[in-house]
Formats: structure tokens, sequence, C-alpha cells
């Protein structure tokens, strides 16, 4: 109950994003249950097992999304006030883990409903049964198994949500009154680990497509004929991008930085230093996302292999939560450090000192990772064009 | 519109402020001369941090006026009373809010720096208050890894290195013992009185308040001739005075 009462008297950006959530979820409700009704349509086929499999991309950029958005919620942060009730980070978290389960419920309870109407089983609207054919509606939808599907969203998120909420530091702890200052986060380590695994994944991917010269691998919609060995190469690069994506934030800072800074370029780039982890994570995520989108859209830009709706609402999804979470993660970053900037304000800080230093930060990351986007996309499509 | 006094830094007539409601200053007048240290005194709540709010320009008095230098600043516009703040005002607050990012010496020079002086010349000032300051072995440390007095020290170097004419210090010393506070407070003062700095000081501690040169006393948002209350006869401390039922 008092999830609900804190929900009612958010702010309404507060709630754009809880309803962002929801729809994600809801994205990957749709795409799970027309796994589901794929199977049930063709029992003996092996693709629904990749289709389900394929599902599981767009789940975990859901489930990372609303951990992002259950971490800026106002409502459930830690408090002085509620600490000293009682109300401390870990019955707080377990508030955030609810709400993010009511509104992934919220959701997934739409992508049914659609479905079930899509599908011909709900009648009374327009469209009735639109994608009958499609979503397999001649078997009968095995109940248990559409269930379990449906709660995979709100369970794995409002777990996430709890076990990343828990360890934030108690506001009670601090019984001096004045400012509390963490120690700093080291300086990220992974970059080295992330640049061999986008080489592994490049070169694993080359060698992979040496004997598969002419057939590019299908779009995941038609996987019987998808080489593993490619996939397996995407994943890695992908995976090594995130991996880098802190240790090449916290260069761009340190170059920021770097050389007689005046006040401007000195906050950018130390910022941008100490928020390494919080911002390169995501960041390197969404430009993996990128590069497979332009990779993708290089290798099958022609119109024979035109993208199914399923999978463009799957890269949907995908694309979404990604850039919502790099969004979200940044408005993290900005609330933790709204003390600093109050205080840089009120000795007379101009505005646009600290303006600029947002948009130094801006542009250094822009300048790195977009390049670094776009020679990966190519290089990863490279061996699959010829 | 009376036209204040020459010498005075600072002349303040009739200042009335709440705070959304709650009552801050209720027609308070003051008046800083060049070169003094004025300390503003009384207890908790009394508007000690309202007045050196409304002094510094950082708020706009409800009613009233502020002047410095024969300037009035209640009907500036926030850009040039932000001007004024970062060129001519320094200020001490109870917290160091030192930027947790930046090392000791950088913190210290921030002013300096967003005045857009050069880097070299901001890091030599900065370097120079934070060795008349005891703390010059620290200027490469970050704000998590010095002591609280360490911290409040640096934050003097900080408000000292823009070279300020007017030193506002709100409670300077509240969050430090007694050995840190009086070397503090024995600094600071040396300090205004060899650069010539005027030093506004609110403070509850009549310690404190003896170094400076006159004394401002504030009780309920209001100037006062002095805080001492009329003493409570011990009798009626008890519970049978009080006749509340809770």
């Amino acid at each position: 109950m008092l999830a609900l009462r804190l929900t009612r008297g958010t702010h309404p950006l507060v709630l754009v994003r809880r309803l962002l959530v929801a729809a994600a979820s809801a994205g990957v409700g749709f795409l799970l249950l027309c796994s589901l009704g794929y199977a049930s349509a063709h029992p003996a086929s092996a693709g629904s097992v990749l289709r389900l499999l394929w599902c599981f991309v767009p789940l975990a950029a859901t489930v990372m999304f609303a951990v992002a958005v259950a971490r800026t919620d106002p409502s459930t942060r830690p408090r002085p006030g509620l600490s000293s009730v009682g109300l401390g980070p870990v019955r707080l978290s377990v508030l955030a883990a609810v709400s993010t389960a009511v509104s992934t419920t919220l959701g997934s309870m739409v992508a049914l409903l659609f479905f079930l109407h899509l599908r011909g089983d709900l009648t009374g609207m327009p469209f009735d049964g639109g994608a009958a054919e499609f979503l397999g509606a001649g078997t009968p939808l095995p109940l248990a198994a559409a269930l379990m599907l449906l709660s995979l969203v709100p369970v794995l998120s409002a777990t996430a949500s709890a076990v990343a909420l828990r360890s934030r530091p108690d506001p009670a702890r601090d019984t001096f009154g004045s400012e509390e200052l963490p120690e700093p986060a080291p300086a990220p380590s992974g970059l080295p680990w992330g640049v061999a695994l986008v080489a592994l994944g490049l070169a694993v991917e080359a060698y992979a497509s040496r004997d598969a010269a002419g057939s590019a691998f299908p779009l995941p919609g038609r996987f019987e004929s998808t080489p593993v060995a490619v996939l397996a190469g995407w994943t890695l690069a992908a995976a090594g991008l995130a991996v880098a994506g802190p240790g090449l934030t916290y260069l761009c800072g340190r170059a920021l930085q770097a050389v007689r800074p005046g006040a401007a370029r000195l906050l950018a780039g130390r910022v941008l230093m100490d928020e390494a982890r919080r911002i390169g994570r995501p960041l390197g995520i969404v430009c993996a996302v990128f590069a497979a989108v332009i990779a993708a859209s290089a290798l099958y830009g022609g119109d024979e292999r035109p993208w199914g709706p399923l999978t463009a609402l799957g890269a949907v999804v995908v694309l979404g939560c990604t850039v919502a979470t790099l969004l979200t993660s940044a408005l993290e970053a900005k609330q933790a450090r709204a003390h600093t900037a109050e205080s840089l304000l009120r000795m007379g800080a101009p505005a646009s000192v600290l303006r600029a230093a947002t948009a130094l930060r801006a542009a250094a990351l822009l300048a790195l990772f977009a390049p670094l986007t776009w020679v990966i996309a190519e290089l990863a499509a490279l061996p699959l064009a010829k | 519109m009376v036209a204040p006094p020459d010498n005075d830094v600072i002349w303040a007539r009739s200042l009335h402020h709440s705070h959304n409601g709650s009552p801050g200053l209720g027609g308070v007048s003051v008046s800083v001369r060049d070169a003094e240290i004025l300390a503003v005194t009384g207890p908790r709540g009394s508007g000690k941090t309202t007045l050196l709010h409304c002094l510094s320009g950082r708020l706009v008095p409800e009613q009233g006026e502020v002047w410095f230098n024969s300037v009035p600043v209640h009907t500036m516009a926030p850009r040039v009373r932000e001007q004024l703040r970062r060129e001519r005002f320094g200020w001490i607050g109870a917290d160091p809010e030192l930027v947790p990012e930046l090392t000791t010496w950088e913190n210290a020079a921030l002013p300096l720096l967003l005045r857009g002086a050069s880097h070299r010349a901001a890091k030599k000032a900065a370097t120079e208050w934070l060795e008349r300051l005891d703390i010059a072995a620290l200027a490469r440390k970050r704000p998590h890894a010095l002591l609280q007095a360490e911290r409040q020290r640096v934050s003097v170097a900080r408000a000292l290195c823009g070279q300020p004419t007017v030193l506002f210090a709100d409670e300077p010393t509240a969050t430090l013992h007694r050995a840190e506070r009086s070397q503090l407070l024995r600094t600071l003062t040396a300090a205004a009185r060899s650069h010539g700095i005027t030093v506004v000081l609110a403070t509850h501690d009549a310690e404190v308040a003896a170094l400076a040169d006159r004394t401002v006393p504030l009780l309920d948002g209001r100037r006062v001739a002095t805080v001492a209350l009329p003493g409570v006869p011990a009798d009626t401390e008890g519970s049978a005075a009080c006749s509340l039922s809770v």
C-alpha cells in the first residue's frame, strides 16, 4: 500500500518512466506469447526454440531498463527521515521491487490482451483476429506456459531491482549532519578485456563466414540456416563493447581535463572520470546495439529479406530500452551530483559553466563512441557481405 | 529611497523575509563598515543564516534594501548578483561544500578558475593560501581523504583565495572541536585583518563573537540589545507547571 501511496504523489515524469517500463514489458510479453503461439502451431519445428531464445535479448534489455528506472525513482531513495523510523535501504528496496513488479505486470497484462485480441479470441474491437493465422490461432494456448512466460519480466525485474538497490548507502549512518563524501570508485579496469573480446568476436565471425560465403545469415525469424559461430562472434563483440565502455568513458574524462584546464573542462573531465562506471556500461551497450543495427541493415538492407513485424518489434524494444537506460543513468548521475551543483551555484558559479561542462562531456563521448560504433559495425558486416 | 552612508561596505535597512510563510527576518537593519569584523550572534533559528544570505545576495528579501558600496543589491538582476558573489564576496559555511571530484588545490582555486583566471595563476594563489593554512601537504588529495577540520580549512582557503571584499562566514566552526575551532578562527581573523577584508561572522558562540569588533545580536528574526533572556525560576520548571495533557 505504501508503494501505491508513494506512486500517487510522484512527479509526472517519474510516472512516464514507469509507463515506458510497462510498455517495454508489454513488447517483450507479446514477443514471448508470439513464440509460444508459433510453437503450439508448429510442434515439430526446431525454429520455435530459437524464436524463444531470440526473445531473451529484448527481455534482458527490458530488465536492465527497469532496474535503471528503479534506481532513479525519487520515492524509493533512502532518506534520513524514513531511515530513522526504520524504513532503511533494505525496506525501500522491497518497495522499489514492488513498484517495478506492478508496472511490469501491467505491461504483461496489456500484452496478453493484445495477443488474444489479434488472435481473434477476444472480440468487439477493430482488427479482431487480424493476425490469427500468424499467431497460431487454431491451436489452444497452454495456460501454464503463457502465465510462466508472462511472469518472466515482472519476476526478473523485481528481483534484479531489489538486489541492485539493497546495497545503497544508508543516510542515517551520516549522523554528522554534514555532507557525505563517499570514496570515489577506482578507475575501471575492463578496457583490455573489452578490446580483447571485440577482437576475438570479429575474428571468430570472419573465420566462420569463410566457408559459408554467399549465404548471409538470416534475420531472427528464419533461423534454420543461422551459422552459430557468426552469432557467437557478434555476441562476443557486443559483450566486448559493453565491457570496454567504462574504460573508454574514463579515458574520455581523462583527456578532457588534461593540459591546463579551465573551470568547465576541469569539472567536465573529473565528473566523467568519476561517473565512468555509471555512464560507461549503458553507453557501451547502446554502442553494441547500434553496431548490430548498422551491420544488420548493411547486410539485409535489400528488398529480398524484408524485416518481419516481430523482428521490428524486438528491435524497437531493444533499441528503446538501451537508449532509455543510458538516459536514465545520466539522470541518476545528475541526481547524485545535485548537491555539488547547488553549492557551486551558491558560490556564484555561472550556470553557463555548468551547462558548458555537460555539453563538453556529451560532445567528448559522442566524438569517441560514434566513430567506434561505426568502425565495429563495418568490421562486423565486412566478412558476411562479400 | 535613502542613499546609504558612504563609509559602509554593506548597508541593509529593515529586511523582512519569510520562508514559505514561516517567519525568518522581521525588520533587521545592519551596517557593515569597511575592514571590520562583525559578529551576528543569536541562538539557532534566530535568522542569522537568513540575514547573511540576504546580505550576500543569495536571497532577495521580501521587503527592505541591501546596498553594497552604494550599489543596490536587492534590485540587481540574478546574473549580476551571481557575478557580484563570484567576484566580490567569499562564503564559508558550516559544511565545507567542497567539490568531491576535485583535489584540494583545485577546490581552493575554483573561484579564480570560475572568474576565468589562467590555470597557472590560480594554482599559484591557491597553493599560497594552502601553505598559510598549513595544509599544503594535502594539496593533491581529494576531499574524501581529508578530516573534517582539514576540509573546513580548504573551504577557508577557497574563500580567501578569491581576494574577496567581504567574507561571509556562517557558523564556520560548528562541526569542529575546540582546538581546531580556535586555530581556524585565529587564521581567519589574522588573514582578514592583514588583507583588509570585511568579515560578517554568524555564530551562536560568545567566545567566537568575542573576536569581532562589533556584535549584532538577533533573536527571533529581530535585532535586540542582548540575547540573554530573563532566567526562568527553577521551581516552575517541574512537571507540576506543565498543564498540557498529552
